[in-house]
């Protein structure tokens, strides 16, 4: 008999081989007539990797399009090979591959690939995050004008933004397989992700519209956010900053801090 | 707070009432909802289930079995990533098929 | 928990005691969900996997919502890793017992498999050798999960691809123990047992004549595909990718005529097909369980009410 039957312990033999073809078939395993079982134990194997393969494949469609399958596949597989899921849950499989992206060194040349990864694995976080009613812009309509500079907002949980100095919307969008218009790589875009319903809403900001939110949505005051947006453009465009925040149910609810209005 | 700007309360209240005028104007969107509760194109990529779990095998084959181990990933041969009409970035090979015609 | 089913605040379903009806099931797939809403066809129910609907909130849970307010529902768990060394993973189990609690479905099961080990999940259910060492941990891994949800679960058997030189149970006789001491039901799939029978050599009428058909609450049914091993044998793959084969087709009716009409599911996975398909299939089921005699026994009539549009 084998290492297989000790203490009824099998697993890890069994596992060790799933992810790498250089380890050899499990002993002790077989079929009717016995070893070899390597095509039968290649079957386990292979739904490990092409399971995973799909899996990558679904969370990654814009990598997916702008790499190619053949080139997808390799790195996915070798990302596989390094990082198996951790959690029965496969809607958070990937989750290190945007640093695994920004480490691989045959991917050198194209750095802006770790920030496509970023905004896929945001597009999916808020594609299935906690359900909440957004905010509208009529629930700050009426307060007093002193009060505002002052106002703290809760994010939406489906609100993530992404900043990039790529062209990540650009490349993102690459997905929806519109794929042959040109693309800056000299130019930054930033991803703001929202869902205050069902649909993911993927809107592109400029620099001074991505300050802005990324402040809003960490929690500061709406006259300081709006600071943020004027330091980094001048001609920031506060209004439709604002607007665009609450149209995209960027935020949940509004809080008013204000200890020193009268 | 370090902000090279101040606003005051008026400029907030400004653009809230111009934000206020904007939004008058547009309509959260709901298509998505739509599409996949009821009026269907099934398979479009905004009702898409994302990554989900299996309980089948699969006939189809890991075609990169034995390639490319990680291991050995240093050693690999660069992947330029190009796209259409993107600006070639660090390819030090000449592409052939991108000379005219 | 943030990012799972456990921070969320989903609406959930009453509580519901009526069992899954002994009709024909699909799995049930995103991409078919609009149409199955739009024109409520008359299927005996819909199963998932629990891990696809752990997540917080968002359009699964909209589908899964609109689905269980006109249809009987199973929940199928794929990652429990049941047959597995270690522990039940409890953070995993209480996200299970969210999805439960909440969609409150007619019937519960897990697979007699493993997929999780030094905490690397492998997202396929992988086989384990048939002893008593491995029958006590599964009975007690059941247990774990039957005491957390406060119900009976059922256990599937797996289609397989290698036999464990180390095994001294027979399949059959490893399922009926392990339904004896934990008291769980039994899924019987029977595409797996053709799948599993053939790959090991043996009969899967042999198989089906000794299985303990009384325990069983639900039945599988899906198609394979066709390959060969290292000495140039059979080797079918439980692909779940197209119709169910005929010679299953055939063991399915060996199992009616011998366990009366139960619930049975039509599973297809990999290479959808439009709906019509799918429904088309669960059709052939129906008319297996029409042919089948004997009347339903009250336990198992189901939600017909729910179900007639």
């Amino acid at each position: 008999m084998t290492a297989l039957s000790a203490n009824g312990a099998f697993a890890g033999e069994f596992g060790a081989a799933l992810l790498d073809p250089d380890v050899p078939v499990p002993d002790g395993i077989g079929g009717p007539v016995g070893a070899p079982a390597k095509k039968r134990y290649g079957v386990y194997r292979n739904n490990v990797v092409v399971g995973l393969m799909e899996v990558m494949r679904s969370a990654f469609p814009s990598l997916l399009a702008l790499m190619g399958a053949e080139n997808f596949d390799k790195v996915a597989r070798n990302f596989i090979a390094v990082s198996p899921p951790k959690s029965p849950m496969m809607q958070h499989y990937g989750d290190g591959f945007a640093d695994f992206l920004a480490g691989f060194r045959p991917l050198a040349k194209s750095p802006f690939l770790a920030d496509v990864a970023r905004a896929e694995r945001a597009f999916l976080r808020s594609w299935h995050a906690r359900d909440a009613v957004a905010a509208t812009i009529n629930e700050i309509a009426g307060m007093g004008e002193a009060a505002l500079p002052e106002l703290v907002f809760e994010p939406h949980p489906a609100a993530i933004l992404i900043t990039s100095k790529w062209p990540v919307a650009d490349l993102f969008d690459r997905r929806n397989g519109d794929g042959d218009g040109e693309i800056d790589l000299g130019e930054a875009q930033c991803l703001l992700f929202t869902r205050p319903e069902l649909s993911v809403i993927v809107q592109s900001l400029n620099a001074a519209n991505a300050a802005f939110a990324g402040a809003l949505l960490d929690g500061e005051r709406l006259g300081d956010a709006a600071a943020c947006g004027f330091d980094v453009d001048p001609e920031f465009d506060f209004a439709s900053g604002l607007q665009t925040i609450f149209s995209s149910g960027a935020v949940r609810t509004t809080r008013p801090i204000a200890p020193h209005i009268p | 707070m370090n902000r090279k700007t101040t606003i005051s309360a008026a400029v907030v209240a400004g653009a809230l009432t111009a934000a206020l005028s904007m939004a008058a104007s547009t309509t959260p969107a709901h298509a998505a909802k739509l599409k996949c509760y009821g009026v269907a194109l099934a398979g479009q990529n905004d009702c898409a289930a994302g990554p989900g779990t299996t309980c089948a095998g699969t006939s189809k084959v890991d075609y990169q079995g034995n390639a490319w181990k990680s291991v050995e990933a240093d050693k690999c041969e660069d992947i330029v990533v190009e796209v259409n009409g993107m600006k070639k970035m660090g390819s030090d090979k000449p592409l052939t098929r991108d000379l005219p015609s | 928990m943030q990012d799972s089913i456990l921070g969320s605040d989903l609406q959930g379903f009453p509580v519901d005691d009526r069992p899954l009806p002994p009709r024909a099931g699909a799995g049930l797939k995103p991409a078919h969900v609009a149409d199955i809403l739009a024109n409520r066809p008359a299927i005996g129910f819909f199963e998932v996997h629990a891990e696809n609907y752990m997540g917080a909130g968002g359009m699964p849970h909209a589908q899964l919502h609109a689905i269980r307010e006109h249809y009987p529902l199973s929940v199928h768990g794929v990652g429990m890793s049941i047959g597995g060394e270690a522990e039940i993973d409890r953070e995993h189990l209480a996200r299970f017992k969210a999805v439960v609690d909440i969609y409150q479905p007619a019937m519960v099961s897990e697979h007699l498999a493993w997929s999780t080990h030094d905490d690397v999940f492998f997202n396929d259910l992988l086989p384990l050798p048939y002893t008593d060492e491995t029958l006590d941990r599964v009975v007690r891994h059941v247990d774990i999960v039957q005491n957390a949800l406060g119900r009976q679960i059922l256990i599937e058997n797996p289609s397989t691809y290698v036999i464990f030189e180390q095994s001294n149970w027979e399949e059959t006789q490893f399922m009926a123990e392990i339904a004896r001491r934990s008291g769980c039901g039994l899924l019987f799939d029977v595409n797996n047992v053709f799948v599993s029978s053939t790959n090991n050599g043996t009969s899967p009428s042999d198989y089906i004549a000794t299985y303990p058909l009384e325990l069983v609450q639900e039945i599988h049914l899906a198609g394979h595909s066709v390959d060969s091993d290292d000495h140039g044998n059979p080797l079918l793959i439980d692909a779940h990718d197209r119709a169910v084969a005929d010679d299953v087709w055939a063991l399915y009716a060996m199992v009616l005529k011998r366990a009366g009409a139960l619930p049975t599911l039509i599973e297809w996975d990999n290479d959808v097909p439009q709906w019509a398909v799918l429904e088309a299939e669960t059709r052939r089921v129906e008319s297996f369980l029409d042919a089948c005699a004997g009347p339903v026994s009250p336990a198992r009539a189901g939600h017909d009410q729910l179900v007639t549009s």
